[in-house]
């Protein structure tokens, strides 16, 4: 039994559930005059045939069993929950701080998580990093990068 | 004469200071991240895709067409020095390259892989050139009917051409269809799965999706790892192959060019499976198959050149059906909308400039790789030093200020980190990205061609079969659906006879 294949085939079955219903709420019309559920709805049809498909897939595989748990077994999957909720935390905090301090914030973070260097050297690094992005995405190339209520 | 004039014309447009610089700019980034692993060239072309949005449109696809044929000359060079391919249509050139290098041939298998990507990257030019004026003849007699015909075929080839599982494949597919239909209705003018939410109203945008599954993904996939790189301290005496070389590669270089075109005029080709493709006709036709996967210097030419004359092939259907083939013609034509411009059979009528610039710029972009990647071999390795501590971040950085960029939105930012996980659980269980990108792109098309199709033959499917380019195509499709599921269903037979032999 292939646990992947069962919770994959699971997780598109319940998208594809979703997707029909929501496809026929909007109205599936005719084959003369499609609807605007039409294209919708019959992708959430493929999707869930090809869903069961993988479900019975899964459900087939004798050989050996594949666990969940091996997919993050012997790598650093803490990392990338800490990278994740820095990034989360950035777009909650760059409307309302602006560009440079939240985006110093995020560059000492991930600096610091990607490998656990001195801390003035994170820093140094992460200023430069800043300014080099704000010299060319600000400057050069005029984006506009949130000021927040420190008017930068 | 006319293609000839074209092609001064094109020269004119090239040789403009601003679109040297930006053709410069884009192989340079293409080298760059050829040679570094960890990012590909699609995740570089949606990072900067928001950077062009003050530029022409002929300086951005100069630039990004730069970027994407530039990044298969420098994904040789991680491959034969460090045995880790540079980018994934440098896979292959491991198996010989690195085996080359470890006999002191470093330097004949670099010139060989740059050389031959210089010929074929050439000669899939020249075809380009040939090729594209009538294909856009043929596309002014297209309709509904034969657009959705050729866009469904360019979905059933990348299902058949994926790497993994088919099902998976189909089901990235599906789903991308079903993202792509996110937005208001292009017909009924109906709200579609926006969840009550204006900032979906116009659809999800196509440059955070990008940046999430192919840049921010693989940086956390990477980030996992705990290996690190290890070069080959090898001495490159000289980049030039020996005449031996040159007479045991001249036809592995021609057989891969012509493969490598053909693949990418393809809808569904790209460099990845014409390297793949190449290195295993090379085996099959070899008086000395014993030898690859040990050091034959047909197994590193014949995949260089099939991977970049891909590349000026997958041009043909975008720029003369409006098509693209595969993930990065995708982006490519998100660029090109985005600047005003509807790529198709009327690109080559109205805007000229774009075309046969692009096409003069891609010879210019081709020398100057030639003369990157050799003699700067030894740069490239020390950029393969810079710790990826430091690149990762700064990877993640131009990721999301691409993605605010495009509507100076936070929510296109919170869509890049949600796509960003979703990449890294589709790489965990086994699911391409590749496949979703381009039907979210082709999706819109394939949707508004069928319902066009329908209402004009009063709701009947048989429209297709009725019109005979149409129906050409819908055919090759059913065959090449019918033979991945015959295919797949001998494999699972072979496997249980196997099972049960061994018991």
């Amino acid at each position: 039994m292939d646990l992947r294949d069962l919770l994959s085939g699971l997780f598109w079955l319940v998208i594809s559930g979703f997707v029909c219903l929501e496809s026929t709420r909007l109205g599936t019309g005719t084959l003369d005059y499609p609807g605007a559920g039409f294209i919708p709805f019959w992708s959430g049809v493929i999707l869930g045939i090809l869903a069961i498909l993988v479900i019975v897939r899964g459900g087939l595989k004798r050989k050996g069993e594949r666990r969940i748990t091996d997919l993050w077994t012997g790598v650093r999957w803490g990392k990338v929950i800490w990278i994740l909720f820095s990034l989360f935390l950035y777009c909650l905090l760059l409307p309302t701080i602006g560009y440079i301090i939240t985006t110093f914030g995020l560059m000492v973070f991930l600096l610091y998580v990607m490998d656990r260097s001195k801390v003035w050297i994170v820093a140094v690094s992460a200023s430069i990093i800043i300014l080099v992005s704000y010299l060319g995405f600000h400057i050069l190339l005029d984006a506009k990068l949130p000021k927040g209520v420190f008017g930068f | 004469m006319d293609i000839l004039h074209s092609i001064f014309y094109g020269f004119s447009v090239g040789i403009e200071p601003t679109n040297l610089l930006f053709c410069f700019l884009g192989v340079l980034v293409g080298t760059l991240i050829g040679v570094l692993p960890g990012i590909g060239p699609i995740g570089t072309i949606s990072i900067l895709l928001p950077l062009t949005f003050r530029i022409s449109p002929v300086s951005a696809i100069i630039m990004l067409a730069g970027v994407y044929y530039g990044s298969m000359y420098g994904g040789s060079t991680t491959s034969i020095l460090v045995n880790i391919p540079g980018e994934a249509a440098s896979v292959v050139t491991c198996l010989d390259g690195y085996e080359m290098a470890k006999q002191g041939r470093a330097g004949p298998a670099l010139g060989i892989a740059a050389f031959g990507s210089f010929i074929a990257g050439t000669l899939g030019i020249v075809g380009l050139m040939f090729v594209a004026a009538p294909l856009a003849e043929l596309g002014l007699r297209f309709g509904p009917p034969e657009y959705f015909s050729v866009i469904l075929f360019g979905m059933t080839l990348i299902t058949y051409l994926s790497h993994g599982s088919v099902i998976n494949a189909l089901i990235m597919g599906a789903f991308g269809i079903i993202l792509s239909c996110v937005g208001i209705d292009p017909i009924h003018g109906s709200p579609r799965m926006t969840f009550n939410t204006m900032q979906l109203w116009d659809g999800v945008d196509l440059v955070p999706i990008a940046m999430g599954l192919f840049g921010v993904s693989e940086i956390l996939i990477n980030v996992e790892q705990t290996e690190n790189l290890e070069i080959l301290k090898t001495k490159i005496k000289s980049f030039f192959p020996t005449a031996a070389d040159w007479i045991k590669s001249k036809g592995a270089i021609l057989r891969g060019t012509l493969l490598g075109f053909l693949l990418g005029v393809l809808p569904g080709g790209n460099p990845i499976i014409a390297s793949f493709l190449s290195y295993g006709l090379e085996k099959r036709i070899s008086k000395e198959p014993e030898k690859f996967g040990r050091g034959a210097i047909e197994g590193v030419a014949g995949p260089e050149s099939a991977n970049n004359s891909c590349t000026s092939g997958a041009f043909v259907p975008l720029f003369t059906l409006g098509i693209p083939s595969n993930a990065a013609m995708a982006l490519m034509f998100g660029a090109l909308l985005i600047h005003g411009i509807r790529p198709g059979p009327f690109l080559l009528k109205d805007h000229p400039d774009l075309f046969w610039g692009v096409i003069s710029s891609m010879y210019i972009g081709n020398v100057m790789l030639l003369i990157l990647n050799l003699p700067l071999i030894p740069m490239w390795v020390q950029v393969l030093k810079v710790p990826r501590r430091i690149l990762y971040p700064i990877i993640i950085l131009f990721c999301i200020i691409g993605s605010y960029c495009v509507k100076n939105n936070i929510f296109d930012v919170v869509t890049m980190i949600i796509f960003g996980i979703l990449g890294y659980l589709f790489k965990k269980f086994e699911y391409e990205s590749a496949p979703l990108i381009l039907a979210f792109v082709l999706g819109p098309m394939l949707e508004l061609n069928l319902r066009q199709s329908l209402i004009l033959s009063n709701g009947s499917f048989l429209i297709f079969f009725k019109r005979p380019i149409s129906a050409v195509i819908i055919i090759i499709s059913l065959i090449f659906i019918a033979s991945s599921l015959i295919s797949l269903f001998l494999k699972r037979k072979k496997r249980n006879i196997q099972g049960e032999l061994i018991k």
